[in-house]
């Protein structure tokens, strides 16, 4: 550097002083892992966990183990019509719910719905929708309209419109769109703005929470059953109740397996909309 | 809702040019920033009329009372036989259909293809039951696709917004504000995202609307030499205020000094075709 005639001046300029933060960091993580480890004190009220039963039952774990290593391979058969059932809920529900959630979306953006009232309202009826957790909302249901694969078609799409609105709604609302501006100043109402660019526009979006809800409803629906909402949780759990674990393993080893391939399949299609 | 003046099909837009009137209009924003201070100004049909202004002049603030985007705190916008101040719902949104406008960052739905980001400019004309149900009328197909042809973006009709290149996408803009087949042309620093050679193009393009087609064109511009060059007559603004208004071809670099509030600088002119 050579001070020159210039005006700039010759010497560096001064450097900042770095922002402490470390005290404030060390005080948030120590008192979480005070929290964390007074969850675990029943002394004060926290849950009491004795790992002592795993080592006092790992003989009776050890036999039930080993008889889920053996899966009854001539339970095939009987397995196949609960498990299309599952499918057809999964589909049927994910579809549903894919065609509700397009206008509770935009309902749900600010936006696409400027109007304030009317967007909390949506927004305050899907939050109570996620709020109750899907196991829940299957005993009500079948407790409302029978056993059976009703409730729980209506439970997956309960679950996947609360997920696909709230999720879709909340990049709308984090986005730009100046292409709403430019429609407003043409003289567009909001319904021809949103039906003609900004469903469109955000269309990947959806798509893209459909196929994620399409998945999850086929892991979820593999145990409504269980609470008699249809489907091969249903038999998962008859076989559960006569302990004829040959049968059970292999549910669990069919479910595993589809579900891997409707997330290798949708993995794939929502590269080619990326 | 129809216009009376019907082009034939294939020869584009045509429509009778509105005058624009602002009687001591102040725009206060919420946050208490004061935009323009008692602006008064009276621009006849048909004429050619930059806005030129630094960023924060209020030139946007302007541009955007005279379609009711921005409302004015207090004072008259009239455009045309329509008085803008206190108009809402219906009414604003057919004023708008009367009033093209043009944006700096082109503002189309990028994921959306260039026909139907042009059929925007028909929204404001459509009836209730198409206007819901997003259908166009074959004139309406007529007049958007003549005004893609106008622009010379006929060939691109059927491509994504988003892969065009900067000056295609405001083409595709400008035919979106032909398509409303408006009085009025308002552009918001419509080359302010381009290239030299495609910022003259686009603004060739605007004196040529203005020629052809004879509406009132109200352009804002930050340098000197576009307003010089392209317009008839030059609007100054400096802190919400007119500091200038006069023939543009013949503003001194005095004049700019005046506007700009400071000393002529290189970035103040574009440079390119003279």
């Amino acid at each position: 550097m050579t001070p020159g005639t210039t005006a700039e001046p010759a010497t560096r300029s001064e450097l900042p002083p770095r922002p402490r933060t470390w005290p404030r960091r060390t005080l948030i993580v120590s008192a979480l892992a005070a929290f964390t480890v007074a969850t675990c004190l029943p002394a004060i009220g926290g849950v009491e966990i004795d790992l002592g039963a795993i080592a006092q039952n790992w003989r009776r774990g050890a036999a039930n183990l080993s008889a889920l290593l053996q899966p009854n391979w001539a339970f095939v058969p009987r397995t196949v019509q609960p498990m299309l059932e599952t499918l057809q809920m999964a589909f049927v529900g994910a579809a549903i719910a894919a065609a509700l959630s397009v206008p509770l979306t935009l309902w749900a953006a600010r936006p696409t719905n400027p109007h304030t009232p009317s967007r909390l309202a949506v927004r305050a009826v899907i939050n109570v929708i996620r709020a109750v957790p899907d196991l829940v909302w299957a005993t009500i249901l079948v407790a409302m309209v029978g056993v059976g694969a009703l409730p729980g078609l209506l439970t997956l799409v309960l679950f996947d419109v609360g997920i696909v609105v709230k999720l879709v709604s909340e990049a709308i609302d984090s986005a730009d769109h100046p292409y709403l501006e430019a429609a407003r100043a043409g003289g567009a109402t909001q319904h021809q703005m949103n039906r003609g660019l900004a469903l469109p526009q955000n269309l990947p979006l959806f798509a893209n929470q459909w196929l994620y809800a399409l998945e999850l409803n086929v892991r979820i629906s593999a145990i409504l059953g269980i609470v008699g909402a249809g489907g091969i949780g249903r038999l998962l759990d008859e076989r559960f109740g006569f302990f004829a674990y040959g049968d059970v393993s292999v549910i669990i080893l069919e479910i595993l397996v589809v579900v891997l391939i409707i997330e290798a399949a949708s993995h794939l299609l929502r590269r080619r909309l990326a | 809702m129809t216009l009376d003046t019907r082009a034939e099909a294939g020869t584009g837009p045509a429509s009778a040019a509105w005058p624009i009137r602002l009687d001591g209009v102040s725009v206060t924003y919420p946050n208490g920033t004061a935009a323009l201070r008692d602006v008064s100004l009276t621009i006849e049909a048909g004429e050619m009329v930059s806005v030129v202004g630094l960023s924060g002049s209020g030139k946007s603030t302007l541009i955007r009372t005279l379609n009711g985007l921005v409302p004015v705190t207090s004072g008259t916008v009239t455009v045309g036989p329509h008085t803008v101040t206190g108009l809402s719902g219906r009414r604003l949104r057919q004023v708008r259909g009367h009033v093209g406008m043009i944006f700096q960052g082109f503002n189309l739905a990028t994921r959306v293809d260039v026909y139907r980001n042009t059929l925007v400019g028909r929204f404001a004309q459509a009836g209730a039951l198409r206007g819901f149900l997003g259908v166009p009328t074959a004139h309406d197909r007529d007049v958007t696709l003549a005004a893609l042809d106008m622009v010379g973006m006929l060939d691109k009709v059927w491509t994504r917004a988003g892969s065009l290149s900067g000056g295609q996408q405001q083409r595709v803009a400008i035919a979106r504000a032909l398509s409303q087949e408006p009085s009025i042309m308002l552009a918001d620093e419509p080359v302010a995202s381009l290239d030299p050679p495609t910022a003259h193009a686009v603004m060739g393009e605007l004196e040529r609307i203005n020629a052809d087609h004879h509406l009132t064109v109200l352009v804002n511009l930050h340098l000197m030499d576009l307003a010089r060059q392209y317009t008839h007559r030059m609007i100054g603004l400096r802190g919400g205020e007119v500091v200038y208004d006069g023939p543009a071809a013949e503003a001194t670099e005095a004049d700019f000094e005046q506007i700009y509030g400071r000393r002529i600088r290189p970035q103040d002119r574009l440079g390119g075709r003279t």
